[in-house]
């Protein structure tokens, strides 16, 4: 039938095996990153991930404090986990930025990149004389993308630290998350770090469009902060409109009705029955059809009438306690309503529909040996995104960066090292090889 | 239009507001006017939020609603209408054309196909294979325009064993499956399950925004392809794996050491301090956890004997030490405002009493952030005067940029208020032709 055929179609067009032997939509492009934690490394990594060159500079020998932050002080072949989701396919290098030559050797690399992503306070790096100031006038081209917390002007952006769960915060975010009456909750995730990564990289790739037509760069102010509260979706008109504040619904949406997070026999399914014949097919799942035509629920509007949405959200919570997270997709997909598990890590990890999409992706890492990590987020059928290696000590690329990009020679990089403006990683965990590894082995 | 450089010897927050301030990005050309956007989403606030980042940035976005208009106006708080559409669809109604369409009748399949053969980019968010079967797949699309960039979202996606699947795409499910909504929340306590101790939805639409984020992603990913190669191509876009892209490093925890990632409330288990705590008015985030900055946030809590008894990352991080950390802190936090914390932070760090960089924020409700002056002089938040729907309060483009500032351009318009301008722009049908589609129900 026609359907069977569309995905045999989309099998063939997506193929996993063929990935490498596509091309790179960002081919060509070269970003040099001077960041730490999630916001800036994920910005320039998405980017990377879709074939864009990353050479991620960390002042020797520590580097990224990423490289510190792993599950219960949890570290995995001297590597902790959390700077792996962020750094892939990167070229690493250690340059001592608080010394000139340093500097100068940083500038030698912003005058051959399309892209700088920086996360330093405000000002910071303009102070060091490395900032979009000093950048522009060596390569106009270069589009400038400065992350941080607040911005780069206004009250809260002078000399005011920020994190991922300060924009939890500051946007309203927390706010309104969670159970009414109980004490606030962050978000399981550095929600504000990826997401912001994700609106910086998209404005990147703005720029680069209107580069391709007029030949200039820019510079790029990105807050996170800013970015959670334009995802509130209708938090701020609700409050212009009403006066009122938007707190705290616990998992039900009052703004789609049928829409919750049950618990069922074997975990918990999040539901979702929204548009009249969602609904429909969510009654004739509870064995309710009638249910439907009741003018307490035959309309969206009168679903959201919180009276009327508890009535529903008690029944399909006693109907699920009795089944299966598979019982309840299943119904589901019966049914023509969402049902979806609440996955834990193991669940995705383990998922045959993630691993044949490569959303969940294995493969054969020269340093680390076999690796599972989250895939490449958009498939795309010409220019497939791909991760070619994991992340790596700092300075491991160093040789690569400057010899092949900067031409310098060996002597000359010997020199550099000496001095120690130049570096690489620390004899420390976080920041060392595998022991065992063999610098220069893999890429 | 070249813009003059703010003067150079400017402080740098001023002379970054003079680069960036979007009250003047009037003044200034747009990144992607030369793109048109078929948005033929439905009842889908991803679909919504990609189109309306592309038009945040200048594109020609033709929102393509069935002739009743799409549900998702009817997605709102307790079902509210302002005016004609609810509150959600007035934030991502911005800066686009409202046209109606019926793809359910061949005719309306028939102008589609016209409007795409002009088309840049469609974004699309039926069930897969509904498009293909109507004719209006990305194979029947790009034989009439193979530079169309086709953009679909699914919640499984185009491919793989579980892509047939028929459920809509809500964004409850889509936080479940990324694997965020598992290690959002409170744990189970003592007293064994509770209604508030299970996995915790975002408050906000996340699924659906970082979703749709990745679709606009994806859709300039590929016109950077299409700038070297002339060919569009499709992309695939599962918000659920939009959004677990964005899932920390669980996937790699269970990897190296079987370990299942599980909810911790406000203890994050990577970092620590990194937590809500009680003051006298509102919760405070409070964040000080590599060793130097637990060392700042000690001195800034006269409590410096901490430091000795929780030296360590590994410390600090353990499941058992997390709550005698926290009761120290509310235990400061006890008898001062959120204020109080902040002045004291700020009074450290700005005078550089110490070592380490400790961040804090209040937890803010929605309106405690509408009440701040940072994001007005920022232009965060625009109270917009709307022609049709009045004075709006709205979150602006979160992107300050020097040379392609985004902008807010009109908020929404009723269904089918474009219909006469764009059909008759782009298509040629007059007035007789208009009335007829009309009353046979196709726009």
């Amino acid at each position: 039938m026609a359907e069977a055929e569309y995905f045999r179609w989309t099998a063939e067009l997506f193929d996993r095996a063929k990935i490498f032997d596509k091309p790179e939509a960002l081919a060509g492009i070269r970003i040099l990153e001077l960041t730490t934690l999630i916001l800036g490394p994920s910005t320039a990594d998405f980017l990377g991930e879709f074939g864009a060159e990353v050479i991620k500079v960390e002042l020797p020998p520590a580097g990224d404090t990423m490289r510190y932050v792993t599950p219960r002080g949890t570290f995995w072949k001297n590597a902790s986990l959390g700077f792996f989701p962020e750094n892939h396919s990167k070229y690493h290098v250690g340059i001592d930025l608080h010394k000139e030559d340093g500097k100068a050797l940083f500038k030698q690399l912003a005058a051959r990149a399309d892209v700088m992503v920086e996360n330093f306070r405000a000002g910071t790096l303009d102070r060091w004389g490395i900032g979009y100031r000093d950048l522009s006038a060596l390569n106009p081209r270069l589009i400038y993308v400065a992350n941080s917390g607040f911005g780069q002007w206004g009250p809260f952006a002078l000399g005011r630290a920020s994190y991922d769960a300060v924009a939890q915060t500051v946007s309203g975010m927390i706010g309104i998350t969670g159970f009414p009456g109980r004490p606030p909750i962050t978000c399981g995730i550095f929600i504000g770090d990826w997401f912001g990564a994700l609106m910086a990289a998209t404005a990147a790739l703005v720029a680069l469009h209107h580069r391709r037509r007029t030949g200039q760069g820019q510079f790029i102010d990105y807050a996170q902060s800013e970015g959670l509260i334009r995802s509130l979706d209708w938090t701020w008109v609700w409050a212009g409109l009403t006066g009122e504040d938007r707190a705290p619904a616990g998992n039900r949406d009052r703004a789609l009705g049928a829409s919750d997070i049950v618990r069922c026999r074997d975990g918990f399914v999040a539901i979702a029955a929204v548009t009249d014949a969602e609904f429909r097919g969510l009654c004739a799942a509870i064995g309710s059809p009638g249910l439907a035509e009741d003018p307490q629920f035959a309309t969206l509007a009168a679903r959201l009438e919180p009276a009327h949405a508890d009535a529903v959200l008690r029944r399909v919570r006693e109907w699920a306690a009795d089944l299966t997270r598979a019982d309840l997709e299943a119904l589901g997909e019966k049914h023509g309503f969402a049902a979806a598990r609440v996955a834990s890590a193991a669940d995705r990890y383990d998922d045959p529909h993630l691993r044949a999409r490569g959303a969940v992706w294995a493969y054969e890492d020269g340093l680390y040996g076999p690796m599972v990590e989250q895939g490449p987020a958009p498939k795309l059928s010409a220019t497939p995104g791909r991760i070619r290696w994991a992340a790596r000590p700092v300075g491991w690329h160093n040789e690569h960066v400057f010899r092949t990009i900067l031409g310098l020679s060996p002597s000359e990089i010997q020199a550099l090292e000496s001095r120690g403006v130049v570096g690489h990683w620390a004899d420390r965990v976080g920041a060392k090889p595998p022991d065992g590894a063999t610098p220069g082995a893999s890429p | 239009m070249t813009r003059p450089a703010p003067d150079p010897t400017l402080p740098w927050p001023e002379y970054a507001k003079a680069l960036t301030d979007p009250a003047r990005a009037r003044e200034r050309p747009e990144a992607l006017d030369d793109l048109l956007v078929l948005d033929c989403s439905q009842a889908n606030f991803a679909g919504l939020f990609a189109s309306s980042i592309l038009a945040e940035f200048g594109a020609t976005v033709i929102r393509i609603e069935p002739p009743g208009g799409d549900p998702a106006r009817a997605f709102s708080p307790e079902g509210r209408r302002h005016r004609d559409t609810g509150l959600a669809y007035l934030v991502e109604g911005r800066n686009k054309h409202h046209v109606t369409l019926d793809l359910d009748h061949a005719e309306g399949r028939l102008l589609l196909r016209r409007l795409a053969a002009k088309a840049d980019v469609l974004i699309e968010t039926f069930r897969p294979g509904v498009m293909d079967g109507w004719g209006l797949g990305y194979r029947q699309l790009r034989q009439l325009n193979s530079r169309l960039v086709y953009v679909a979202l699914a919640t499984y996606g185009q491919f793989g064993p579980r892509a047939a699947s028929p459920i809509p795409d809500h964004d409850v499910t889509t936080q479940a499956l990324s694997g965020v909504a598992h290690i959002t929340g409170e744990p189970e306590g003592p007293d064994g399950a509770q209604p508030w101790a299970m996995p915790t939805r975002q408050g906000s639409w996340a699924g659906w925004y970082m979703g749709g984020g990745w679709a606009a992603f994806a859709a300039l990913a590929a016109l950077a392809w299409r700038a070297t190669s002339g060919e569009g191509q499709f992309c695939d876009v599962s918000p659920a794996e939009g959004e677990m892209r964005m899932s920390d490093y669980g996937v790699h925890w269970y990897h190296s050491h079987r370990q299942v990632w599980e909810r911790t409330g406000a203890f994050n288990i990577s970092v620590f301090p990194y937590t809500l705590i009680k003051t006298t008015d509102a919760y405070s985030f409070i964040a000080g956890f590599s060793d130097a900055n637990w060392t700042g946030l000690t001195n800034i809590m006269g409590r410096p004997e901490l430091k000795e008894r929780f030296p360590t990352v590994r410390d600090r991080t353990a499941a058992d030490k997390q709550p005698e950390i926290h009761r120290e802190l509310e235990a400061w936090s006890h008898d001062l405002t959120s204020q109080d914390v902040l002045d004291r932070v700020m009074d450290y760090m700005l005078n550089k009493r110490g070592p380490g960089t400790v961040a804090t924020a209040r937890v803010n409700t929605p309106k405690d952030t509408l009440a701040e002056a940072h994001w007005w002089e920022r232009g965060v938040f625009q109270r917009f005067e709307d022609p049709h729907y009045g004075a709006l309060t709205l979150q602006a483009p979160p992107w300050k940029m020097s040379a392609t500032p985004p902008r807010l351009k009109w908020a929404c318009r009723p269904v089918g208020a474009d219909n006469v301008a764009i059909y008759t722009r782009y298509l040629g049908l007059g007035p007789s032709e208009l009335a007829s589609l009309r009353d046979r129900g196709i726009i």
